[in-house]
């Protein structure tokens, strides 16, 4: 057998050199491939959100028209559980993944949050013109680490709006720094004190649970509950 | 804080050492040398002893020397030394069984260890070569003649054997199993490297004018092989590896066996570490201080804070869900496929590819060691499950290493 040994202890330099550069290639692909991937969720977000602020639009364009159709013309549902729902869940998922454009992210969260304050608006107006039976949380949070039980009520949280399908949910990051929230903010007087609930225009600090949460609604009795499909607020 | 930067560097690292092996392997291309093994004529044969070390061995001892009497190799230049190292069963009775083979000699002593029975051997025997095979151990008919002509070359002092896992029957034997493949490619490379630092038990084959010249095996935290290695190294000896003389050893069973076995390797590795800690990241030994042994101590630590890390985020996210059930009651689980949600963060395709490099390293293991390129049917449940075991006695054997607790060999 030819001898494998020989001249081969003195380390080649030129092979140290060679797997460096093939180890930072690889680097360096696995951070493009993961930079390429987040690129492509934002973008899907992005899509999407375009879709809902079709979707809004549309139905203001409805509600406009009320004087002339009846109510059973606007499906009030259409917007916020077939896509504003999910969206909560995709910036949750993205925010916790590394080599995402921040400034991108928290642009993505503010057109989100704006969204939600006009489905609130919107939906606060059909839910009044229409007499239709709708029950509405606001849930400001925190993500600053200024808030210890933000996750336990982003939980509770979850599981009702998972109980309770016609039960509205809107979840804001107290410190996005959108100016439509500020006022929204400034109208209901809600203190920094995180978690912070508005129901029925009352705001609680504190965590509650699903229990206190249903004391305060005794309406949610009325909504219908449901069998399944969960739905993730933000937090 | 700082997990996700460490990660990224141990990454890196491990990474690199992978990288460095498989290019290695292709540029000696090495592949093309494997087969075209020298003849050994009868008459250039030298003379060989191996020394088979028993303790206890009445069960396996028959068979190790049936092997080794199998052996093809002139029979007047092949001694087979039987030790038993003070055994308190029948062991010396099943090797007295061969004694009327001129080739065989059994010897009793009072029980001393390992190297105390290799030094028996040595000093009974005028052989050339001296090599040792654990009585747990069985040897191909052909494995001599593939070992003794790398000896042409004087600068080699030993040179190990493609060992195999024997008969697997158990989940954890055959983990080993691919276990030991992956060994094959590294033994192999770091013979190629100039970089062995493990005689193994079963049939590494050494220089007697070497071993006597430094003066024998002699007591190293119950890893007698290592110490010997890494001293024939340290005097500047080289060590070949001949992959395609094949020796098939007995393996643990069980955890418990498993465990006590690799707590001794483990812990044998790092105290032999410090003794001769002069050789890491020294030049004058090549690649095996700048690189093989630095990276032998390195891994054990990787390895241990990996396993960490995993258990960690396993703990967290087990604790998130209790809470979320405590908070939110049952969430049935969407079962609806979404694209969205793949993960691919960079940590993770690096975990990939490492995965991906090491089935590589194995399937080229089997591709030297049996000729054929498909690994162990094993393999994958290797790679998800083994990684696992494995910080398990990595973490016993640092801290026993650190406190100087000594292990024992059963």
């Amino acid at each position: 057998m030819e001898n494998p040994i020989v001249n081969t202890r003195t380390a080649r330099w030129s092979t140290y050199i060679v797997a460096f550069v093939i180890t930072a290639l690889i680097f360096a692909t696995a951070l493009y491939v993961s930079s390429y991937f987040n690129d492509k969720r934002i973008a899907d977000i992005q899509a999407t959100q375009d879709n809902i602020s079709i979707d809004i639009l549309s139905l203001e364009t409805q509600f406009d028209l009320l004087a002339e159709h009846s109510c059973g013309d606007i499906s009030e549902n259409s917007v916020l559980s077939n896509e504003l729902r999910p969206l909560a869940s995709r910036l949750s998922y993205l925010e916790n993944q590394p080599n995402v454009n921040q400034e991108e992210l928290v642009r993505l969260k503010r057109y989100y949050t704006l969204l939600q304050i006009k489905d609130y608006l919107l939906m606060q107006k059909v839910t009044q013109k229409c007499d239709i039976e709708t029950v509405f949380i606001l849930y400001f949070y925190s993500n600053e680490g200024d808030c210890e039980e933000c996750e336990e009520q982003g939980y509770v949280l979850t599981g009702l709006g998972t109980r309770y399908r016609e039960l509205r949910i809107y979840s804001f990051d107290y410190n996005i720094g959108l100016s439509a929230l500020q006022t929204l903010i400034d109208i209901h007087n809600v203190r920094d004190e995180l978690p912070a609930l508005i129901i029925n225009g009352r705001v609680y600090y504190g965590l509650h649970t699903i229990e206190d949460i249903e004391q305060i609604l005794p309406e949610l009795a009325t909504l219908e509950r449901a069998t399944s499909t969960s739905s993730e607020v933000e937090n | 804080m700082f997990g996700a930067p460490i990660m990224y560097v141990l990454l890196f690292l491990s990474l690199y050492v992978e990288v460095f092996l498989l290019v290695s392997f292709l540029e000696r291309r090495v592949v093309a040398r494997l087969s075209p093994f020298k003849l050994l004529r009868d008459e250039d044969a030298p003379s060989v002893a191996i020394v088979v070390p028993c303790f206890n061995e009445e069960k396996t001892v028959a068979t190790t020397i049936e092997s080794l009497l199998a052996l093809d190799y002139p029979v007047g230049k092949l001694e087979i030394l039987v030790v038993d190292d003070g055994s308190s069963d029948r062991t010396s009775a099943e090797a007295e069984r061969f004694a009327s083979d001129a080739r065989v000699r059994v010897f009793r002593k009072e029980n001393g260890g390992k190297h105390t029975a290799m030094n028996l051997g040595l000093s009974q025997t005028d052989a050339q070569f001296i090599g040792c095979l654990d009585a747990d151990s069985v040897v191909a008919s052909d494995a001599l003649r593939v070992v003794m002509p790398l000896f042409t070359n004087t600068a080699i002092a030993a040179v190990t054997p493609g060992i195999h896992v024997r008969e697997p029957h158990t989940f954890l034997q055959h983990l080993q199993k691919v276990e030991y493949t992956l060994s094959i490619f590294n033994r192999f490379m770091m013979a190629a490297l100039g970089s062995v630092f493990i005689t193994p038990g079963p049939f590494s084959i050494f220089r007697s004018s070497v071993v006597r010249e430094l003066d024998g095996w002699k007591y190293a935290h119950s890893t007698e092989d290592m110490e010997m290695a890494l001293r024939i190294q340290s005097v500047g000896h080289l060590i070949a590896n001949a992959p395609t003389a094949i020796v098939h050893t007995t393996t643990p069973s069980t955890l418990p066996h498993l465990f006590h076995q690799r707590v001794r390797w483990t812990y044998g590795w790092l105290r032999n570490a410090v003794d001769y800690r002069y050789m890491f990241g020294n030049y004058r030994f090549g690649n095996l201080g700048l690189l093989v042994l630095p990276f032998a101590i390195f891994s054990i630590f990787t390895g241990i804070y990996f396993f960490v890390r995993v258990l960690l985020f396993a703990g967290l996210t087990a604790y998130e869900k209790v809470v979320q059930f405590f908070y939110a009651g049952f969430l049935p689980p969407s079962f609806v496929f979404d694209a969205f949600y793949i993960p691919s963060s960079t940590l993770l395709i690096l975990v990939w590819v490492s995965v991906a490099l090491v089935f590589a390293l194995i399937c080229i293991g089997s591709f030297i060691g049996t000729g054929k390129r498909v690994p162990p049917l094993s393999t994958p449940l290797f790679l998800l499950f083994y990684s696992f075991l494995v910080p398990l006695w990595l973490s016993v054997a640092v801290v026993r290493a650190a406190f100087k607790t000594g292990v024992q060999w059963r």
